[in-house]
């Protein structure tokens, strides 16, 4: 029973943390995404520029999810 | 269809195919994907407490070394041509790409000169770090499918390793406070710290800027290994799943495999070492600036 217990915990939070942690980058990532798009369109010449800007964004975004997945992965695998 | 493109066609299939071996291998136990990032020593070398064995990690450092080594040497300084061939037009958009996006935007005047090269090196090894931790090779954790012992093919990254990122890491903030401390002296530096605000507030805002300096050493470390580590492990989770789901459904997981292995080393991998490297640059120019 204990052994149970403590395989469902560890699976639960690595499914919670993953899923929580995914839910703040993913908006964040939407709407760098519209507010690029909406620069492009009233400037169009500056589309390399933005682009490259955009692409910084989106890796300082995408990493916050990566570190709520690490701490899941720590919880299933070292905790 | 041209032979070029059916010889691209089989090694498309060949990567698949090399890619589905070790799930086939491990069938027969359990299915541990952490295996493949457990470091066992090839070559035990231990001095006294410091453990400098070779192992995977360390062959992989080793192999990006050398081709960013030999990039330099045979391409550069083995004769740029007027006319440059292919390897010489890579080398010369890789330049051109750390001069334009990474090193001037970010880096001050003062420091460009020095830096530039710091920069751009990151970027480059990095890159190159990230690219052929895509392609498998024979260093895989089982064994048997091969004959004279050689390992099964697997992916893993160098820089799936914290000790790899956390060492570039702490590079980058050691140069950045000397930097800092050489262009304002060092209670100028920690000057540049406090804010233009009420005086009530400063203590506060001082103590919040020194904290995410200090959090700019997890921030800058765990963004690269944790992208490189959950890339590879939803490639090895994708392969497993082809094996431990049967029939259909691991059918449904080949085309989910190979989208985040061609997502991830086209876009990702890329991507984090030119991160890496512009945020190196942002520090060390944001720490000498005048202005504030």
């Amino acid at each position: 029973m204990e052994g149970n217990i403590e395989n469902a915990a560890k699976a639960l939070s690595l499914g919670l943390a993953t899923a929580f942690g995914a839910i703040g980058p993913g908006i964040g990532v939407g709407y760098l995404m519209g507010k690029t798009v909406e620069a492009v369109g009233r400037q169009p010449e500056l589309r390399g520029e933005l682009t490259s800007l955009m692409f910084l964004g989106l890796a300082l975004t995408e990493a916050i999810v990566f570190y709520a997945l690490l701490m899941g992965f720590v919880a299933f695998f070292i905790a | 269809m041209s032979s070029r493109a059916l010889w691209r066609r089989a090694l498309g299939l060949a990567v698949v195919a090399l890619l589905a071996l070790p799930a086939v291998a491990a069938a027969a136990e359990v299915f541990d994907p952490s295996l493949e990032f457990k470091l066992e020593p090839y070559v035990s070398i231990e001095l006294g407490p410091l453990d400098l064995s070779i192992n995977k990690a360390v062959v992989y450092l080793i192999l990006s070394s050398l081709i960013c080594i030999g990039v330099g040497l045979f391409v550069v300084r083995g004769g740029l041509r007027m006319r440059p061939t292919g390897a010489q037009n890579v080398v010369e958009l890789a330049y051109e790409f750390t001069e334009r996006q990474i090193a001037r935007p970010t880096l001050t005047d003062r420091v460009y000169a020095r830096y530039f090269p710091y920069v751009a090196t990151l970027f480059l090894f990095i890159a190159v770090n990230n690219i052929i931790s895509f392609v498998p090779l024979p260093m895989g954790y089982e064994r048997g499918t091969f004959p004279f012992g050689i390992r099964d093919f697997g992916l893993y990254a160098a820089t799936a390793n914290i000790n790899v990122t956390l060492t570039l890491t702490i590079v980058t903030f050691a140069l950045t406070q000397i930097e800092g401390v050489k262009a304002h002296g060092p209670l100028g530096y920690l000057k540049t710290f406090i804010p233009n605000a009420p005086g009530f507030i400063k203590p506060l805002i001082f103590v919040i800027e020194v904290l995410s300096q200090l959090l700019r050493l997890v921030s800058l470390s765990v963004r690269l290994f944790a992208n490189l580590l959950a890339g590879h492990l939803l490639v090895i989770m994708a392969a497993g799943f082809m094996v431990l789901l049967g029939n259909f459904a691991g059918l449904l997981a080949i085309p989910v495999g190979v989208f985040f292995w061609v997502f991830e080393w086209l876009l990702i991998a890329g991507l984090q070492a030119f991160i890496f490297a512009m945020l190196s640059g942002i520090y060390i120019g944001y720490a000498v600036q005048e202005s504030h």
